[in-house]
């Protein structure tokens, strides 16, 4: 019978009455511990107990030595050291003193309030080692219980997470705010997002920004026997109507290999801003160079791109030129700024090729007052328009008119000041 | 001949003077000015709103103003009746932001049917707070809101506007984002109340519940303000749509000019036949008349066809002009900006036409016009009201045609007049207990907040199906409670504005490396009007459907000029699963209970414009739909001198007049309910008239033509009777063969069926 047929089935069972439903203030009742509770706990979770209900917990302990991949997790402690030097400075630099935890959460859904977390994996770092806590709601009643005990509305953290400005922390928000009337509220805590870094670091250079692609081709980690992602919620939902835990601790592994590459990654990271780690393409080191420059920071940025304009080929080097133009620029340094952006045309593609000329033609308009240059570059960006394809035709039709209104201001120039 | 200007009453007193003129005009009807009544503004009024209402020259209310504002100020939910042009946004404007200057932490949200409406109310509210010269945020919240003023509309908006589909997918799933709003909700505004009806209000029926479910969750007890057009019951329908107890303010204060009714009806062209002049031709000559005289005029079509023909036909006035924009077409779809346009063009007098689809029944404002045309009798009294409110700017005098189309419905209403003037406007009915709809907004409202036991939803009590849905894995019951466990998000396979959930998708490849979209219907319709070969006509541009992927629900089509348009059949089986009341009327037997149809499109007709020839044919290749739903029919013995074929035929033009007939009975679009006929109905053998909704679940239509059917038969009876057509025509049975007997023995078969009454 199709699903409609069966609802269809259940017209009979429609009951109304018309009294308005009483507003119940009821206090905060404890809800009893699910029946599986000693089977997980013989599986290795332990039942914590607080004035909410009970969670699950799985904790490990990781010694500073521990291996992942390429690195060792003591190696944080380098990372600290680097942004400590005073040269480095950058919005991901931590300290040793900073609040730190590393956190990932698994979910029952994608978005809405329909979706739970059941899966809060804490990631703390000490001298004496890192400590992973892994709290597993016990069944969707004990939530409060669950949330309470993650001590995430504790003041003055740092988190460092991949994805979670969009994902855990406002799916955290929503579940703190569903309790409001028990919890204490949530406070913003400071927040490093590495899905952003990892997208500003690996740009043109990872087809994907999923963290297990950067495990392997990176952080020389890779995974064996992981579940994917996806199929958490099902293993959630049918843990908790089947009381058997054996395929969530597959999840829980998982969550530890995100956690744990998380802290690796942050290493990488650091390595790679602080320019302690040579070892990496000419289109990485454009873009931690241009990520400088898009915080302002045009003497590093600068330095780090002629990392690349001295290293590489000219052909590898195109970019770097074209982002260290625009550096040059801001540093009001026009002439170097100049060789720049024709040092990196040859190399550009259509679009930029058309604003580097462009910008040729300003900088010989306006700095080096010599007319017949820039109207040769306005020109050139013109014919450079002519020929593109991928620009529709309202902005195509509005960047020539800038364009012939920029040549006829340089004929008139051209002829006041003569040629 | 010259192009005179000349107002309203010159044309009129022209046409009195025409002989064809008035032959065609059947009835004249005209309703005397009506003086404003005027009261004065509230004492407590906060001086900014005095000072905004002073800057439009208002020092005085409305009287039906005033008593909305009265009653919004003692927080009692409250329906407004508010015609065309009648000041209503006043009604919740003011209480809203009375109560908003009072206390800056209190909000409201307004619900319009479309996104276009909020738009449009957003500008004039926007202007009100201008001229208050207070800080007070309202934003629009749509699909169309940039990401990021999204979160500054969610935490600071004092004013939210919106439509139900994006309160149901966009705002409600997602709640703890706007606490500030459920916390502090004091007002919610439903405007346009009467288009809540049927399908779509039986939806937003449970959006509001949910919306209710979640404001408590809160701790906010809001406000109801409705405003509604004329209809029979608008304190119901608003009462049943929201489950809060409504008072009613009916009585309207604003003034009103002169109205004149004329009932047009095109000449006979063919005698035998009873076949009338297209009406779409005849609107056509009269709206052309009105241009020349430069009245400006709206013209109403019943379908985007239609008003695609008559922006055609009509535009051919000004082709010889470049660039004159002074006729237009209006239908759904438009952008803002482009009703910015119109509204302007009409304000100075560029604009002299407008050709609309019902879509400016709905409050969408672009002022009043002169003169209004409606292209057949919209389908209910209530339609006709709305349609008839655009023309007559408050004190002017106003001129409304209306033209009949040879249909069955149009020619009863040219024919008896007073059923516009004299009865009330029909009800707006909604079925929020239909289980398939229930059911839907039950996994919504679960996925906003988990239920506990005996906890019920709005008025229903709902135990059993949350176990249900516990069994169908979609909830889990922890402790007392039930809570979402799946990684759906039901509201997004929850569409409230069609009964077919899966749309299909129009593809214009007519430029092969440019594709693109051009628009959407819904699958029942898509069966005849997107098949193969099927003429599909957007903007006044006719397309051809080359290619129907019904898996993939796609409609590829390519731009054609050709000179007809299609028209295609649906044929449908049905079988009756349960019946769950009956009754006897004399040796007939009246039944109703769930049935199940299968609807399968058949064949295609090109038909040629101007002529409406028909001028080919091609079969439909699709699969059939299946639906079920609940019916009422209608049976008797199988009468022994009559033959198959003639019963058959008898039955087809009853089951036709019919059809035409339901929308008397029901305020239902004539696309809401069905009749079938059937010689040997499956379930008893015996000959059979279904009447079903056409919705899963039904909506609860038949089940009142289940008490309706002695006097839908009289109707159809004396309709048939009075028709001047001699074999049956498309007024009153459908079109018949010339040889045919169709109409004596569609008589002579109802007063056989009536006489079996009248012997017991």
């Amino acid at each position: 019978m199709s699903y409609e047929n069966k609802i269809l089935q259940m017209k009979k069972m429609i009951k109304k009455s018309s009294s308005k439903a009483e507003e119940k203030k009821t206090p905060f009742a404890k809800p009893s511990d699910p029946a599986y509770t000693k089977d997980w706990e013989m599986a290795g979770l332990k039942r914590i107990e607080n004035q909410f209900g009970m969670v699950f917990l799985l904790e490990t302990h990781y010694p500073l030595e521990t291996k992942h991949g390429d690195f060792l997790l003591g190696d944080l402690y380098n990372a600290f050291r680097l942004w400590s030097m005073p040269d480095n400075s950058h919005p991901i630099e931590l300290t040793k003193d900073d609040q730190l935890i590393f956190y990932d959460t698994e979910t029952t859904g994608l978005r809405g309030v329909g979706t739970q977390i059941f899966l809060n994996g804490i990631l703390e770092v000490s001298q004496a080692g890192f400590i992973l806590k892994q709290y597993v709601l016990a069944e969707p009643s004990h939530e409060t219980a669950f949330l309470y005990e993650s001590k995430l509305w504790e003041p003055n953290k740092t988190l460092v997470t991949y994805n979670g400005k969009s994902f855990d922390w406002p799916q955290l928000q929503t579940r703190f705010t569903l309790h409001k009337k028990d919890l204490p509220n949530l406070p913003e805590q400071r927040h490093i997002d590495l899905l952003h870094g990892s997208k500003r670091i690996w740009k043109n250079d990872l087809s994907r920004m999923k963290l297990t692609q950067i495990e392997e081709e990176k952080l020389g980690f890779k995974r064996v026997g992981d579940i994917p992602g996806y199929l958490a919620p099902i293993i959630y939902l049918d843990a908790i109507k089947s009381g058997n835990p054996d395929a969530l601790l597959k999840v829980l592994d998982h969550n530890k290999y995100d956690l744990l590459s998380l802290v690796t990654l942050y290493i990488h990271a650091t390595n790679l801003l602080c320019e302690s780690e040579e070892d990496e393409s000419s289109t990485t080191i454009t873009n931690i160079g241009k990520w400088y420059g898009d915080l302002s920071d045009y003497e590093k940025g600068s330095r780090v791109l002629e990392k690349v304009t001295n290293q590489f080929n000219s052909n590898e080097a195109g970019y770097a030129h074209y982002h260290l133009a625009f550096q040059r620029k801001k540093q009001h340094l026009y002439e170097e700024a100049y060789q720049s952006f024709m040092n990196a045309v040859p190399f550009l593609n259509e679009s930029e090729q058309l604003i580097a000329y462009i910008e040729l033609a300003k900088i010989d308009e306006h700095r080096r007052k010599d007319y017949q240059s820039a109207l040769y570059y306005a020109y050139k960006a013109e014919r450079t328009l002519n020929n593109m394809q991928s620009l529709d035709r309202d902005k195509k039709l509005k960047k020539f008119n800038e364009i012939s209104h920029r040549q006829l201001r340089l004929k008139k120039k051209q002829s006041l000041h003569g040629k | 001949m010259l192009n005179k200007k000349k107002n309203i009453q010159e044309l009129l007193e022209e046409w009195q003077r025409t002989k064809e003129m008035q032959d065609r005009i059947e009835y004249v009807h005209t309703i005397p000015a009506k003086q404003a009544d005027l009261v004065k503004l509230p004492s407590n009024l906060h001086p900014s709103l005095k000072k905004a209402l002073e800057k439009r020259g208002i020092d005085q209310l409305y009287a039906h103003q005033r008593q909305a504002f009265d009653y919004a100020m003692k927080n009692e939910s409250f329906t407004a009746v508010t015609p065309t042009a009648s000041g209503k946004s006043l009604c919740y404007h003011l209480p809203v932001l009375q109560s908003i200057m009072e206390d800056r932490t209190a909000r409201a949200l307004y619900l319009f049917p479309t996104k276009a409406l909020a738009q449009d109310q957003k500008s004039d509210l926007n202007k009100l707070i201008e001229d208050s010269e207070e800080e007070i945020l309202s934003y629009t919240y749509d699909g169309d809101t940039a990401p990021g003023i999204r979160q500054k509309v969610r935490k600071a908006g004092h004013i939210v506007m919106t439509n139900p589909d994006m309160l149901h997918s966009g705002i409600l799933p997602h709640h703890t984002k706007w606490v500030s709003l459920f916390e502090n909700l004091q007002y919610i505004v439903v405007d346009e109340l009467h288009t809540y009806k049927g399908v779509f209000g039986s939806h937003v029926a449970h959006v509001l519940r949910r919306l209710l479910r979640i404001c408590h969750f809160y701790g906010s007890h809001p406000t109801f303000i409705c405003t509604s057009a004329t209809i029979k019951n608008p304190r119901e329908l608003a009462e049943n749509l929201t489950n809060t107890e409504h008072k009613l303010i009916a009585k309207n204060g604003a003034p009103a000019g002169k109205k004149t009714f004329l009932f047009y009806n095109p000449p006979i062209i063919h005698p035998t036949f009873g076949v009338r002049r297209s009406a779409i031709l005849e609107v056509r000559d009269l709206a052309r008349e009105l241009y020349n005289a430069r009245i400006q005029t709206i013209i109403f079509a019943k379908s985007r066809v239609r008003v695609e023909m008559l922006v055609t036909y009509m535009k051919s006035l000004t082709v010889k002009k470049i660039h004159d924009e002074s006729i237009r077409g209006y239908r759904g779809g438009y952008l803002p900006s482009e009703r910015r346009a119109i509204e302007k063009g009409l304000r100075d007098g560029t604009i002299q036409c407008v050709v609309s689809t019902n879509a400016l029944e709905l409050g969408v404002d672009i002022g009043q016009l002169q003169a209004c045309i409606m292209t057949g009798y919209p389908g209910n009294i209530a339609s006709a009201w709305q349609q008839a409110g655009r023309a007559g700017r408050r004190q002017d005098d106003a001129l409304i045609i209306y033209v009949a189309q040879s249909t069955a419905l149009d020619q009863y209403i040219i024919k008896n007049p007073s059923y516009l003037f004299e009865s009330s406007p029909e009800e707006a009915r909604i079925y929020p207990e239909n289980i398939l709809i229930l059911m839907d907004h039950l996994k919504c409202a679960a996925f906003e907040l988990p239920f506990q036991e005996g906890e019920k939803y709005a008025e229903f009590e709902i135990d059993d199906f949350l176990d249900y849905l516990c069994e169908e894995g979609i909830l889990v019951k922890s402790s007392d409670k039930w809570h979402w466990m799946s990684d759906s998000f039901p509201a997004h396979d929850i569409s409230l504005r069609s009964a077919s959930q899966e749309n299909v998708v129009i593809i214009d490849q007519t430029i092969p490396a440019h594709t693109k979209v051009i628009g959407e219907m819904d699958r029942y319709s898509a069966m005849t009007l997107l098949h193969e070969e099927a003429i599909y006509l957007h903007q006044g541009i006719q397309y051809q459907v080359e290619k129907l992927d019904w898996e993939e629900k796609k409609a590829y089509v390519t731009e054609v000029d050709v000179d007809y348009f299609t028209d295609a059949n649906l044929a449908v089986e049905l079988k009756v699963i349960s019946e769950d009341k009956e009754r006897t009327i004399g040796h007939l037997q009246v039944g109703f209970g769930d049935i199940m149809t299968l609807a399968t499109a058949t064949i295609f007709k090109k038909i040629r414009f101007g002529t409406h020839d028909n001028i080919g044919s091609g079969p439909i290749h699709l699969p059939p739909e299946e639906l079920h739903t609940s019916s009422t029919w209608l049976s008797f013995d199988q009468p022994e001198s009559w033959k198959e074929d003639d019963l058959t035929n008898a039955m087809t033009g009853v089951a036709y007049a019919m059809n035409s007939f339901i929308p008397l009975f029901l305020q239902s679009d004539i696309s809401d309910v069905h009749v079938v006929p059937q010689v040997k109905a499956t379930h008893i053998g015996k000959p059979a008239f279904f009447v079903y909704d056409r919705y899963p679940g039904g909506i609860g239509l038949s089940e009142r033509v289940f008490d309706l059917w002695e006097e839908l038969i009289e109707h159809v009876y004396s309709h048939v009777a009075s028709c001047p057509c001699k074999n049956g025509c498309p007024s009153c049975i459908g079109a018949q063969d010339l040889e045919g007997e169709g109409k004596k023995q569609v008589l002579s078969f109802l007063q056989m069926i009536t006489h079996a009454e009248m012997d017991d």
